[in-house]
């Protein structure tokens, strides 16, 4: 009787913990901290999130097959540093070929050569994140006046940040669950091997979703260059790590097959609703990436893998 | 074909087949370390005077004693990254003078959080299953951002004077710190060959399902993996900071991405529970000669890191395809 809502639920990895953590912090700091719930910093916690909860929902794509991909933080290092050094007017397309590219290499040495996707992809994140300080030695640069206009502006009352999430949450939405493509990513994420059975071509499904996570950093990045609005070889560190806390706190397994982007956007709000609580609270930023770091432990101790090992 | 010709050279063929094998499977960092000291000899010959190997080989002490630990870990199909964060909390316990005790007790305080470490470490990824790369990342995420906020409060200090001795007096022409590194490498080696740990640790690496099936206590052996690793780190940290002189946030920062790309490049592969202890270490030398090649050519810190993440997913690349041909 219970297996309905179970196997309805199964895949979306939702579940109690992931549906009412935030919830619960929510509650919480509206009590505990006066100056969360007025609408300066509701806003404020959106534009905080939206450039996470787009490399988070890059990442969804890869945990769905089953990989990681610890590059992306080293990803919108790179093109943020790009940005600010390539002409103004191919700034865009330079970073999107070059997350293209980024992805390729990822995706040909995990779905090619085998290599473990941790290994890949912190090699990768080493390389690209001294290719970023060899670009642009620290913050500095001129943005192009277009996309500080298209990060930082407000459409009516709304901040267009909100329109990012929202236009980054169908667009992902709508490849996961409406196109052939996102159907054979749970395929492989539930049985790589069935999924090659079944004619699947396997090796080009997992290089596409190490692409789109690069993308994804790729487009975090253009929209956190224009926010703050200068270059940062180094802005992209929290990243990698933190979109992975996120979609594991929101409930998707690491190891592939169970997850959606409703999954990845509450664990995104859950962990920005706690560094922005910490940070009304007035807790120090180092002692906040301590929590982050517990919340992660947490996260991935909840889920209990089959696999041993990396 | 005659016959009585084909058979000598068949027997040759298969000889030469034979040194060919295990020449190719033996690891890259030998073949890459007479590389470079080839290039040094043309390109940069000054590097190759005794006295400057001898301070490479100091430089490389504190990564060969991490790496040991690292290459038990990767053998058991595990992975620790936890090195810079342990390295910054010792070096902030070792020099802040935050805590009033003598230097053996600070000393004993940071092999205690190298245990603590290593047990957390181990139980994430051994009981409650959790990827080790995660576990030990967050350990890092954990220990800096703690090391970081109380260093907000107090400079760090000197470095005790008994670690200073190790990291800068030398016996004649050997650094001190060299032939500390050999005092741990071969008793290791040692250990890993004949102990029973060794066994177990060749048997979870080359499959650890079918260890577990056959009733290796793999949980105890991670554990022991782990808190050696951790340990392992604590006493690279205590000889980097004995080598700067003064606690420092930055020290051993980049620990475990060398000792990483040290075991690959050692030979040491994931989940084949082969690799011995030499291969990393001349790995470990290979990097710092490296390092140091790279800065006389003027390269900086960016460089490096390039290099770095190169040599990690090359070596992996080149490991997995050998593997998948056999």
């Amino acid at each position: 009787m219970i297996a309905l809502p179970l196997r309805r639920f199964g895949r979306s990895g939702l579940g109690i913990v992931s549906i009412g953590l935030p919830i619960v912090i929510f509650i919480t700091l509206s009590f505990r901290a006066e100056n969360f719930l007025t609408a300066t910093n509701i806003a404020n916690v959106n534009s905080q999130i939206t450039a996470l909860l787009i490399v988070a929902l890059g990442q969804l794509f890869v945990a769905l097959i089953g990989g990681i991909d610890i590059s992306v933080g080293s990803v919108i290092s790179l093109c943020s540093a790009l940005i600010v050094t390539v002409d103004p007017a191919f700034a865009v397309p330079v970073v999107l070929v070059t997350a293209v590219i980024v992805g390729l290499i990822n995706g040909t040495g995990v779905a090619i050569f085998k290599v473990h996707p941790l290994i890949m992809t912190l090699g990768t994140m080493t390389f690209f994140q001294g290719m970023s300080l060899l670009l642009l030695s620290g913050a500095g640069g001129a943005v192009p006046p277009a996309l500080i206009a298209m990060s930082k502006s407000t459409v009516g009352w709304l901040p267009v940040s909100f329109f990012w999430s929202v236009g980054a949450l169908v667009a992902a939405g709508v490849l996961l669950n409406k196109t052939p493509f996102g159907l054979r990513i749970y395929a492989i994420g539930s049985s790589e091997q069935s999924a090659a059975f079944s004619g699947i071509r396997v090796t080009a499904s997992r290089i596409g979703c190490y692409v789109i996570c690069s993308l994804c950093g790729a487009i975090a990045a253009i929209y956190l260059t224009g926010r703050i609005a200068t270059g940062d070889p180094t802005m992209g560190r929290p990243f990698s790590l933190d979109s992975v806390t996120a979609i594991a706190l929101g409930g998707v397994l690491l190891s592939g097959g169970v997850g959606g982007v409703t999954a990845a956007a509450l664990g995104t709000i859950t962990l920005g609703l706690m560094t922005n609580g910490m940070n009304i609270l007035g807790v120090s930023p180092f002692f906040r990436e301590a929590v982050t770091g517990v919340l992660l432990l947490l996260a991935v101790s909840l889920q209990k893998r089959k696999v041993i090992g990396i | 074909m005659i016959e009585s010709d084909a058979r000598p050279s068949g027997a040759l063929a298969l000889r030469l087949r034979d040194i060919a094998g295990r020449l190719s499977a033996m690891p890259i960092a030998y073949a890459a370390t007479a590389f470079f000291l080839v290039c040094a000899a043309i390109l940069r010959p000054n590097l190759l005077q005794p006295f400057l190997l001898m301070l490479i080989l100091r430089q490389a002490a504190p990564l060969g004693i991490a790496v040991i630990g690292q290459s038990i870990c990767i053998r058991l199909l595990s992975l620790d990254l936890s090195f810079g964060g342990v390295a910054m909390m010792a070096s902030y316990l070792l020099t802040s003078g935050v805590l009033p005790y003598s230097e053996p007790v600070l000393i004993g305080l940071s092999v205690l959080l190298g245990l603590l470490v290593g047990a957390t470490n181990a139980y994430f990824i051994a009981v409650r299953r959790a990827s080790s790369v995660i576990v030990t990342l967050a350990m890092v995420l954990i220990l800096g951002g703690i090391a970081t906020a109380l260093s907000q409060f107090r400079a760090p200090g000197d470095a005790p004077e008994m670690l200073r001795y190790i990291g800068q007096t030398r016996i004649g022409i050997v650094p001190v710190a060299v032939l500390v590194w050999i005092g741990v490498l071969v008793p290791m080696a040692l250990f890993l060959r004949y102990s029973v740990f060794g066994r177990y640790v060749d048997a979870i690496g080359s499959n650890p399902n079918a260890a577990w099936t056959s009733g290796i206590p793999y949980v105890k052996v991670i554990f022991v993996a782990h808190i050696l690793s951790s340990l392992f780190a604590v006493f690279s940290a205590f000889m980097l900071v004995g080598f700067v002189g003064f606690g420092s946030l930055s020290i051993g920062s980049d620990l475990a991405l060398n000792s990483l790309a040290a075991v690959i490049l050692g030979g040491v592969t994931f989940g084949s529970g082969k690799g011995g202890v030499l291969g990393p270490a001349v790995a470990a030398f290979m990097l710092m000669f490296v390092f140091n090649l790279l800065t006389s050519f003027g390269l900086g810190e960016p460089g490096k890191q390039m290099a770095q993440g190169a040599i990690i997913a090359l070596a992996a690349i080149a490991y997995s395809a050998r593997s998948t041909r056999i």
